[in-house]
């Protein structure tokens, strides 16, 4: 081990060896199309790009994940299967340095969702402790699957159910969704005839028209948006422009989003939230029941953890459980993680691998523990 | 002491920033070779004019290697990160506007505003397999927009280095930002402006660089900024 690496780095390898996470070693240099697929074009300015010699777009690796499971589906090895890894990773930031260290551990293939979810809270709980035993954590969690339990279960239309799920976690954007659909905007005047089968809600002839227009300007019907598409979404918009969020809906929003307990409260809190708008959250409030047992068998203090409804963090590719670790004056995340589902079928795995990891900011902890950043 | 003020070496922008000159009366003497690019002012020899294109204007300025320049603003929004630290627009010149915009094939009945972008954009990939691609060669101006102004992170940028208004057709993307004077362009190539997807109202404007000059070089560079800027408020 170098003298580069944080002098921590052999405790934290010999925990992961104990916790049954094979150490996986992936390439500095990553093709960057899955990780500006994944996290967005903003992506593009925060992370170090190169080209080859035959034009394909390379980069510095900015995290583990991807790697990790990209590597995973290439060696085409069997599930379930833990990761852990300990490496350099390379970001353009204003602060602090270019190069920093993560660590964490990627849960591939557990079925037993609630017990992943939980294991993996307990491991980088146990990481930062023995980084900085002593510092009091305080984790705060987030379920994706629950706040989308409480839009279907509200009766909200798809469309706009939709719209609040991207929304998640970012309070300003949930704001600017919330006062979109109190008021949705009209659409542009369309052509009359077009207005005509819109108001009859008939797709098929509004597609077929579409389609002519399409052929006349050129544009390919499957190589990107189909006429089909462009027609259900239209008259999908139609209908809901009659249609308002009632207060009562939009109240039973709030209170949910408001809800920031303990953990040991939270399925409580959100049972009575169900009782009082009087819907029912089915499995979404099972499996969340299920994970806090789960995460109370780990042994993790439940008291010291928070369930507030409102967090997210925001990457798409997130299905369920969020989290963070943060010192207990919580300035700055020093871990963070949570469920990605979809995300190996969206690398190209041939059948869905479930999976839930996390990521430890080494140079925070070191930091904290005095050493250099 | 001379300062550098650099304007456009060709085209309608070259002649109307040769007019403006002329009406603030800093008439610039034109080489007698045009393939020279280099020229003076009569009677100022502390102003040095260079002709370089409009999109080097813009990353000169940003360089900090000439004082002044005239170039489009959304060149200089585009060309240099973190412009502000770097130039200050003294006056906008009344010439050359390009709006930069958002447009969609005109059969996309169902989008009219960003927040419909935004929509396609989310269910995009599951439908087909690929993100939404966008065409530019407004890489920043595009990602300022999409991603800072209005949250949406789920898309491709495809770099398009001429002919833009076309890529839809071509099927290289689905959606362009590109810039555009009069609109015909776009409605040629059956494309609409979103009605929010005006990213940028640019025009010709007079820069200055915010890099450290002598007191002379500063107060020289402040008088010839202000003598042009004077001439369009008379």
């Amino acid at each position: 081990m170098t003298s580069r690496y944080p002098a921590i780095a052999p405790d934290i390898l010999a925990l992961f060896a104990a916790r049954n996470a094979a150490t996986v070693d992936v390439p500095v240099l990553q093709p960057a199309d899955p990780f500006l697929d994944m996290a967005g074009e903003d992506l593009r300015r925060r992370i170090f790009l190169t080209e080859s010699e035959t034009g394909a777009a390379l980069c510095l690796r900015p995290e583990f994940t991807i790697p990790v499971c990209l590597d995973h589906i290439a060696s085409q090895a069997g599930t379930p299967r833990r990761y852990s890894y300990l490496g350099e990773v390379f970001r353009q930031r204003r602060e602090g340095g270019n190069e920093f260290f993560q660590a964490g551990i990627e849960d591939l293939g557990d079925k037993d969702t609630a017990s992943a979810d939980a294991r993996s809270i307990a491991d980088a709980h146990a990481l930062l402790s023995l980084a900085l035993s002593g510092v009091p954590l305080t984790v705060t969690l987030g379920d994706q699957s629950v706040f989308e339990a409480v839009l279907a279960a509200l009766g909200l239309p798809r469309g706009w159910r939709m719209r609040l799920a991207r929304a998640f976690g970012s309070a300003e954007q949930l704001a600017a969704a919330l006062a979109d659909l109190a008021n949705p905007p009209k659409n542009g005047a369309l052509p009359e005839a077009v207005a005509t089968l819109v108001a009859d809600g008939d797709q098929e002839r509004l597609a077929e028209h579409i389609a002519a227009d399409m052929a006349d300007a050129g544009l390919s019907a499957t190589a990107g948006r189909t006429p089909q598409e462009i027609a259900r979404r239209l008259v999908e918009k139609a209908e809901l422009r009659s249609v308002r969020l009632s207060s009562e809906a939009f109240s039973a929003l709030e209170t949910f989003l408001a809800i920031d307990v303990p953990l040991n409260e939270a399925a409580a809190a959100l049972e009575q939230f169900a009782k009082s708008a009087g819907v029912s959250l089915g499995s979404a409030l099972a499996n969340f029941s299920a994970r806090v047992d789960a995460v109370e068998a780990e042994g993790l203090p439940l008291a010291s953890i928070r369930y507030d409804a409102a967090f997210g963090r925001p990457l798409d590719y997130y299905t369920g459980l969020v989290f963070e670790i943060s010192a207990g004056d919580g300035a700055r995340p020093l871990a963070g993680g949570g469920r990605y589902d979809r995300l190996l079928t969206l690398l190209g795995a041939k059948s869905p691998i479930p999976g839930v990891g996390f990521s430890v900011w080494l140079d925070r902890i070191e930091t904290m523990r005095g050493g250099k950043a | 002491m001379t300062i550098t003020l650099a304007i456009p070496s060709k085209g309608r922008l070259k002649d109307q920033s040769l007019e403006i000159l002329a009406k603030a009366g800093l008439p610039v003497s034109l080489p007698s070779d045009d393939r020279k690019y280099r020229a003076r002012i009569e009677g100022r020899d502390d102003i040095e004019i260079a002709f370089l294109s409009a999109s080097e204007i813009s990353g000169e300025i940003g360089q900090g290697t000439v004082d002044l320049g005239i170039t489009g603003e959304d060149l200089l929004r585009e060309n240099v990160a973190d412009w502000e630290s770097k130039a200050a627009i003294e006056v906008r010149l009344g010439f050359g506007p390009a709006d930069v915009v958002v447009a969609v094939p005109e059969s996309w009945l169902d989008v009219d505003t960003m927040a419909d972008l935004d929509d396609v954009a989310a269910e995009f990939r599951q439908r087909h397999g690929r993100r939404l691609r966008i065409a530019t060669k407004y890489w920043r101006l595009t990602q300022q927009f999409f991603s800072q102004l209005h949250g949406i992170q789920v898309y491709r940028i495809v770099e398009s280095l001429g002919a833009t208004e076309g890529a839809p057709a071509a099927g290289s993307a689905d959606v362009i930002v590109d810039i555009t004077t009069t609109g015909s362009t776009l409605r040629a190539n059956r494309l609409k402006i979103l009605s929010d997807g005006v990213i940028l109202r640019s025009q010709a404007c007079l820069v200055r660089a915010l890099r450290t000059r002598s007191p002379a070089g500063e107060a020289l560079a402040g008088s010839v900024a202000a003598q042009i800027a004077q001439t369009l408020r008379g």
